[in-house]
């Protein structure tokens, strides 16, 4: 039996818990491997600049510090942002998968380019920045937006007759400017994709469904990343990262109080 | 009429003390700023021990945040990065609306300028990663004709005391970045490496940058001309939480004395 820590980048309630767990009955998943969902303990409100990308960061770095040490085989980031992957993989030998990077790059095996449809105007400047960071640029056709505000705990459901003809929209123009295949911007649009890959005539890649698929590969082959790309801190300091995120959340608490 | 000064806050990416500090500013006599212009350093409150791991970089990107955020409101026209590594440049330019100057990429842009291609020399390998990542992000990476290490420990807090053997493996290194692998221009892979420029400099027949005060005069000519960052590229969060890094900040400072 294998345990999976899935990192959910909101410090949401049960409820949302629940629906971003929903994500792992959207493909069938090896019967050996479990999955437990948890929320950071603080983070950015938006994620739309580089002062919230910074925020994610620590707080999923510390949702899955210890992981290794609680017993779980592998992580996964359930955000397509990738945040906190490298400096857990700096701090973990276990398997530490980035459903941005993985979408983006698996996509390449099914067309010769993609296309990410993303939320809103305001998340293209993180999609900027990943494609510079991976050096993925000359393989994307574009990036689109359905022009919808974020909802990370509910995007879709209640609301299809008014989203999904949006992203269908976003996914055809992404066609026409030559995306092979369309990468979804976030996993929050899981609830979106059984709709648009019925719609659609080209692949239409589920950042997070694809995410458990890795990890189940990379367990099953005894795999890793590698040392040499994510070197260990000389000196290690997992105790200033708690108590950074317990401050945070200490802080966050009095606001809401 | 006087003219107005310019104040320019430089911050230390670690908690030093004052002779440490002083250190660092010796980076001012390298060569002379323009009259009316204040240059204070300023070190963070807590920092990761070395800049080799990922582990390394989040927290220097937060503990740099945290100590630039206030910057504007203190009255500073500009603020320089008083490492390479530019931590905390994107997370600072999406909250400041004054000029943000990360040496790392500064030095690439002006090495660029100079020469078809540049080369960095540098202490030790495991700072290869932290060039490797500003390059890709200001997309200079095809300018570098190299990197190359002399492989001896740096010290963040008392530069290149004690290690008057790194002259000439500096030397050394920087000539084969320029006969062996083709660099115009060098650049120095630290700002704590400015004690070695001036040698490099009068040893080398190709121009040598030294990023630290490349970047105060960057910063001065950036404010001189009422330039800065562009904010559809750094675009300002939604929800501002300047409180929540003052928290963590204070709390890793904390958690640091207590771990000493």
């Amino acid at each position: 039996m294998s345990r999976v820590l899935v990192l959910v980048p909101f410090a949401l309630d049960d409820a949302g818990l629940a629906r971003r767990a929903e994500q792992t009955r959207e493909v069938a998943l090896n019967q050996d491997v479990t999955y437990e969902f948890r929320a950071v303990k603080a983070g950015p409100t938006s994620f739309v600049s580089p002062h919230d990308w910074l925020l994610l960061d620590i707080a999923l770095f510390e949702a899955g510090l210890v992981a290794e040490q609680e017993g779980f085989d592998a992580v996964v980031i359930d955000t397509v942002s990738d945040s906190g992957a490298d400096a857990l993989r700096s701090m973990l030998d276990i398997p530490v998968v980035a459903p941005g990077r993985a979408s983006l790059i698996f996509s390449l095996t099914l067309g010769r380019r993609f296309g990410i449809m993303a939320q809103w105007e305001p998340a293209l400047a993180r999609y900027e920045k990943v494609l510079d960071e991976w050096g993925l640029r000359a393989r994307c056709a574009g990036v689109d937006h359905f022009d919808t505000p974020p909802d990370f705990s509910n995007l879709i459901v209640g609301k299809e007759d008014e989203i999904l003809p949006k992203m269908e929209a976003a996914c055809h123009r992404l066609i026409e400017r030559g995306a092979d295949v369309i990468c979804l911007g976030s996993t929050t649009m899981h609830q979106a994709h059984a709709h648009l890959s019925a719609v659609l005539d080209v692949p239409v890649v589920n950042p997070g469904p694809l995410s458990y698929k890795l990890v189940e590969t990379l367990l099953a082959f005894g795999l890793t990343h590698s040392r040499t790309a994510y070197p260990r801190p000389l000196v290690p300091k997992p105790q200033m990262v708690s108590a950074m995120l317990d401050a945070a959340a200490a802080v966050e608490r009095a606001h809401d109080a | 009429m006087q003219s107005p000064r310019t104040k320019i806050l430089v911050l230390v990416p670690f908690p030093v003390s004052d002779e440490q500090l002083a250190l660092r500013a010796n980076q001012l006599d390298a060569a002379a700023l323009p009259e009316g212009v204040d240059v204070h350093f300023k070190p963070t409150k807590a920092a990761p021990s070395n800049y080799v791991s990922h582990h390394d970089y989040v927290l220097a990107d937060m503990s740099m945040l945290e100590s630039g955020l206030h910057a504007e409101a203190d009255g500073y026209q500009a603020v320089c990065i008083d490492t390479v590594s530019d931590s905390a440049v994107s997370a600072l330019r999406s909250m400041l609306n004054i000029p943000v100057v990360g040496p790392g990429r500064t030095m690439y842009a002006i090495a660029s300028m100079l020469g078809r291609r540049f080369g960095i020399v540098t202490m030790w390998k495991q700072w290869f990663p932290l060039y490797e990542r500003v390059l890709a992000d200001i997309g200079l990476a095809d300018r570098c004709a190299g990197i190359r290490s002399i492989d001896v420990t740096p010290d963040n807090r008392t530069l290149l005391a004690g290690k008057d053997h790194a002259l000439p493996l500096l030397l050394d290194a920087a000539r084969a970045l320029v006969e062996e692998d083709g660099a115009d221009v060098i650049c120095l892979g630290s700002t704590t490496m400015h004690e070695a420029h001036e040698h490099l400099q009068e040893n080398l027949d190709v121009p040598v940058i030294n990023p630290g005060p490349m970047s105060y005069f960057v910063a001065e000519a950036l404010v001189a001309l009422g330039l800065s960052h562009s904010p559809s590229a750094y675009p300002p969060p939604l929800v501002p939480k300047p409180d929540v890094v003052h928290a963590m900040l204070d709390a890793a400072a904390t958690a640091d004395a207590e771990r000493r």
